[in-house]
């Protein structure tokens, strides 16, 4: 197969998503009381709604419209005022109804956008820039993706299939139905097919979890479910406006996936067309083990649904008195924290970016730069996106979860940047704070690691060195200036990392020149 | 001072009320002279319960008379204490089995109370047990149900009507005070009117739908039958309100009973009592029901009524709408039998689809298929802009036509079935069966309240015929003023001749 850096050259792919996320961070269901709750022993968060039992009635959940109306202004939705409750039915065993509570034409949520700013060596993989803004300064360009709809609905249950080969129904001895997930309030963004390049589809993703995020209404655990993404994908040859036949892939669980699925996907379909072949309405899996896609089922007879408006809900009718309250409860979101990064502080747009994508690093960020100077914005970035973040990975904990809080960080951040400990000094007074959680003053003073800035002790210790070394100093002198190097981390050794390294440099070159 | 199950079977709600509280009998008294009476009524004779909840009634019973031991009023234990009371097999009671007149839900235990029958239980009500339907409320006889047929206390040769026919005799025959029915088409009407009892739909939304199993979710509507309008009142009044588990509910006070009273005491003169001629050549109308209205008419104009010619130019439509959107939902509504939680499942099925299949297959009767695949058919793509979305339109014409004939009216009068009870067998072919419905059906379609009033026996049947009082949108109380002010002009039984059977009187 031809890599997919070829095959954009002669096709160009173009992309939906779907994305359906969990409001994980409600009280209860969709249409019941019931609790949300991730992992609990199956069928313990059920009632006689979510199980479908006869004579039961729903009961729309309100917060959850609240946070699909927040999803939409973020997103740059119109907010439809009047929208309806829809049944999807089919019979399948995960939705106890046999039917699906969602939303017909009219979603609470239509038109929206997302910018995408696509920079590095993947924005080469769109060779067909009409429509996008080159970014000044920056290999790229910002594109802008339309979002067709959000609309709200329920989650399905979860189906365990036993005895079968690794989960799968085929083979299976029985099925199990656990009903905690039936019923979890979903949303659903469908976006435009505006989508060219696989890392597009990645960033977009990855911009709305941010933003998901942001407004606090899901986990967006992919790992658990709470945040999943479909892909429709189809090729045409360079240049032609007509579409080509698309398929629909399942199972990218994660944002590596969804690039990978995406680019096998677009290559596979390539090899088929160019063979002279013809690609198959379907819908695909993918396999990440064996990095390809394989067919689930045909969709050339399109499903017939029976959608009909939900008798038992009354048609939604949102006031602006309504809207105009959930407005007010909008964060700051990820583009308009860039800008205000780099308007108030001295920091470089990839950091900016990194920051605001990580809404808890960001958050963190602000809540440190409260605490302390403006200036320490950019060593508190650097904290942040090396040493903390290096942290949290090896750890695998969240920020939250640690002993660190934003004080402790600009207090760090300000006794290096005053030179009173060093930057080395600082990762191990750090290392400590998590450890421990007590203040870096405290300990700088309790473990008495202050940088030596004293010229006369400087000197003193780089004369030590040179005289140890008399060999390396003749190299040295002979042309071999890389030794500085050597000098100062031998001096850095013996004063077990309290000297000034920018003055030992300073001294090392005036006692050796 | 054993209470004999004759003297029971007159009593009303009044007179319970009155006899506990000067200990004439107790509550545990009451139930055992209605089972007594059942006992005597049902099995071979009218067949109107499904299944009876004696433990459930006598322990209702003993509370009630260890609260008026410890020296509540009756008043203080609520508006049914101590009414023996039973539900359509629809509604859920925790304790019985709800079975909807299907043989799908055959061994199903309810989860849950409904609202409406645990707001009876509430107020004092005995529980006595589930009464037999339609299956799954399709049908206007109660031939549909999977177990047995009930039969019209008037003459046990025909049916009482239905869907909730079993709620309909059970009341008739004087084997219960009162009872809840459910009517998405005339279901409770119809059925009242057969059998020459006071039935009520309120408008829809007064009474919660939460727990009793769902047909047409838009259409159906609790309400009560007993013997006297007063007791339907006093009913609904405990029956009645919002209720957060129904977002389809409405925030209605309980005020039914009142307007009793103000229809007992200040009449309905100089109110505007609207007809609609063209009904009376509705097709299949027999002559003693015209003489019937005709003549409660005239009652009418002596309480110093108006009588308004008012026009409903989309009426006739109503029926279509109703058999589009009523096997719609009911599809929709029907879909989560599947055997696979609770209800009929067929042993041995290979797969889940043959599973699926063969339960349905086996598990719904003949006329439960037709609507479930008619609505199957009707939301199909394509289909659906055919009938379905013009339905709806058609239900707001409608809607509308009531709206603007109730600004020149305060109700209006039509009968409530063109015909009296008719032999079991005797209409079969589903299209003359809906035309027993041809006069409820456009209420629910509207949206409004209707209630049956028994007008006396048909010239030529010899059996009850029924007058329907419509009111405006939650203006249910016009209907009871009038029914109650209407109710007083006639000298009518109320009881069937049968419940001579429970003093040794012949039956």
């Amino acid at each position: 197969m031809k890599s997919l850096a070829t095959v954009l050259q002669d096709w160009e792919a173009v992309i939906g998503l779907e994305v359906h996320t969990e409001l994980t961070t409600l009280g209860s269901k969709m249409f019941c009381g019931c609790k949300i709750e991730y992992g609990a022993p199956p069928n313990t968060h059920v009632c006689p709604v979510c199980l479908g039992m006869p004579g039961a009635l729903p009961v729309p959940n309100r917060a959850a419209i609240e946070s699909i109306v927040l999803a939409g202004l973020a997103t740059g939705c119109d907010i439809e005022k009047h929208s309806m409750f829809y049944r999807k039915h089919y019979f399948y065993p995960d939705m106890a109804k046999n039917f699906q509570t969602t939303q017909g034409p009219v979603a609470f949520c239509m038109r929206g956008t997302l910018d995408l700013e696509v920079l590095g060596a993947s924005a080469g993989e769109r060779t067909h820039l009409q429509g996008t803004t080159p970014l000044a300064r920056e290999e790229g360009y910002l594109t802008r993706i339309g979002i067709t709809r959000i609309h709200m609905e329920e989650d399905a249950g979860k189906l365990v299939h036993v005895g079968g080969e690794s989960g799968r129904i085929s083979g299976a001895d029985y099925s199990l139905v656990d009903y905690n997930r039936c019923g979890m309030p979903l949303i659903e963004l469908v976006t435009e097919p505006d989508l060219r390049t696989p890392e597009e589809a990645r960033l977009f993703l990855q911009k709305l979890r941010t933003i998901y995020l942001t407004l606090a209404i899901s986990n967006c655990s992919m790992e658990q479910g709470s945040l999943r993404c479909d892909g429709n994908v189809s090729l045409r040859p360079r240049g032609s406006e007509k579409l080509g036949t698309k398929t629909e892939l399942k199972n990218m669980n994660s944002f590596k996936n969804l690039h990978d699925g995406l680019a096998y996907e677009i290559c596979r379909q390539a090899e088929v067309l160019e063979e002279g072949g013809r690609v198959r309405q379907e819908t695909r899996h993918w396999e990440p083990a064996s990095r390809r896609t394989i067919s689930m089922r045909s969709k050339e007879t399109a499903d017939d649904y029976r959608l009909f408006p939900d008798p038992d809900l009354a048609p939604y009718h949102l006031s602006d008195e309504f809207i105009q309250r959930v407005a007010a409860r909008l964060p700051e979101l990820p583009d308009a924290r860039v800008a205000r990064y780099l308007a108030a502080y001295v920091l470089n747009a990839a950091d900016a970016r990194a920051l605001a994508g990580e809404i808890e690093l960001a958050r963190f960020f602000d809540a440190a730069l409260e605490a302390g100077s403006s200036k320490l914005a950019k060593p508190l970035a650097n904290l942040l996106l090396n040493e903390v973040s290096a942290y949290l990975n090896t750890e695998s904990v969240a920020l939250a979860e640690t002993r660190l809080d934003p004080q402790h960080l600009a207090e760090l951040a300000g006794l290096v940047a005053d030179g009173t400990i060093s930057s080395m000094q600082g990762r191990q007074v750090l290392a400590l704070v998590f450890a421990r959680g007590v203040s870096p003053a405290e300990l700088v003073e309790e473990l008495g690691i202050r940088q030596v800035s004293d010229t006369g002790e400087i000197e003193a210790v780089a004369q030590t060195v040179l005289d140890n070394n008399a060999d390396k100093v003749a190299e040295y002198r002979a042309g071999k200036t890389k030794l500085l190097g050597f000098f100062v981390g031998e001096a850095m050794k013996a004063t077990g990392g309290t000297a000034n390294p920018k003055l030992l440099n300073q001294t090392f070159q005036r006692l050796l020149s | 001072m054993t209470l004999s199950p004759a003297e029971y079977a007159s009593l009303s709600l009044g007179d319970i009320r009155t006899g506990l509280d000067r200990r004439h009998f107790s509550a545990r008294e009451l139930a055992e002279a209605a089972f007594a009476a059942i006992e005597a009524l049902e099995a071979g004779r009218v067949e109107a319960f499904l299944s009876l909840t004696p433990e459930l009634a006598l322990r209702a019973a003993d509370e009630v008379d260890a609260q008026l031991a410890a020296g509540s009023g009756v008043a203080d234990i609520g508006l049914l204490a101590g009414v023996p009371l039973g539900f359509k097999d629809n509604m859920n009671l925790l304790g019985s089995y709800t079975t909807c007149g299907s043989r799908m839900l055959e061994n199903y235990e309810s989860t849950l109370n409904a609202t409406c029958v645990s707001k009876a239980l509430a107020a004092g009500a005995l529980p006595m047990g589930k009464l037999n339907m339609d299956e799954f409320a399709f049908g206007s006889s109660t031939e549909t149900s999977s177990f047995k047929k009930t039969h019209n206390p008037w003459d046990l040769e025909r049916v009482p009507g239905g869907s909730s026919g079993g709620s309909a005799a059970a009341v008739a025959s004087g084997m219960l005070t009162a009872s809840l029915g459910s009517d998405t088409g005339g279901s409770i009407r119809q059925p009242a009117s057969f059998c020459g009892v006071v039935g009520f739909k309120p408008s829809y939304g007064v009474v919660s739908r939460y727990g009793v199993v769902a047909f047409g979710s838009s259409l159906d509507q609790v309400g009560p039958f007993a013997r006297s309008v007063a007791d339907v009142a006093a009913l609904t009044d405990a029956i009645c309100g919002y209720d957060p588990l129904d977002c389809t509910s409405q925030d209605v006070p309980a005020s039914f009973s009142a307007s009793v009273v103000a229809g007992q005491s200040d009449g309905i003169k100089g109110m505007r009592v609207g007809v609609v001629s063209e009904y009376l050549e509705a097709p299949g109308i027999t002559t003693e029901v015209v003489l019937a209205f005709k003549e409660a008419l005239r009652h009418v104009q002596d309480l110093g009524a108006t009588i308004v010619e008012l026009e409903l130019p989309n009426a006739y439509a109503a029926l279509s709408a109703y058999y589009v959107i009523g096997p719609c939902e009911a599809f929709s509504n029907l879909s989560r039998f599947d055997a696979v939680r609770y209800g009929f499942c067929v042993e041995g099925a290979t797969n889940l689809t043959e599973q699926y299949e063969l339960s349905r297959a086996q598990g719904f009767g003949l006329e439960t298929k037709r609507r479930i695949l008619l609505g199957n058919y009707l939301l199909s793509s394509g289909v659906y802009t055919t009938y379905y979305y013009p339905a709806q339109q058609v239900r707001t014409l409608i809607t509308q036509d009531y709206r603007r004939a109730f600004e020149q009216a305060d109700v209006l009068l039509t009968p409530t079935s063109p015909r009296t009870a008719f032999r079991f067998g005797e209409v079969s072919d589903p299209t003359s069966m809906h035309l027993s419905d041809i006069f409820t059906i456009p209420i629910n379609i509207a949206g409004n309240g209707g209630l049956n009033l028994p007008v006396g026996l048909g010239e030529e049947s010899g059996l009850p015929v029924g007058l329907q009082i419509i009111g405006p949108q939650f203006k249910d109380g016009n209907i009871l003023r009038v029914a109650a002010a209407l109710e007083a002009t006639y000298d009518i039984e109320r009881l069937a001749p049968l419940s001579g059977a429970l003093s040794g009187g012949a039956a």
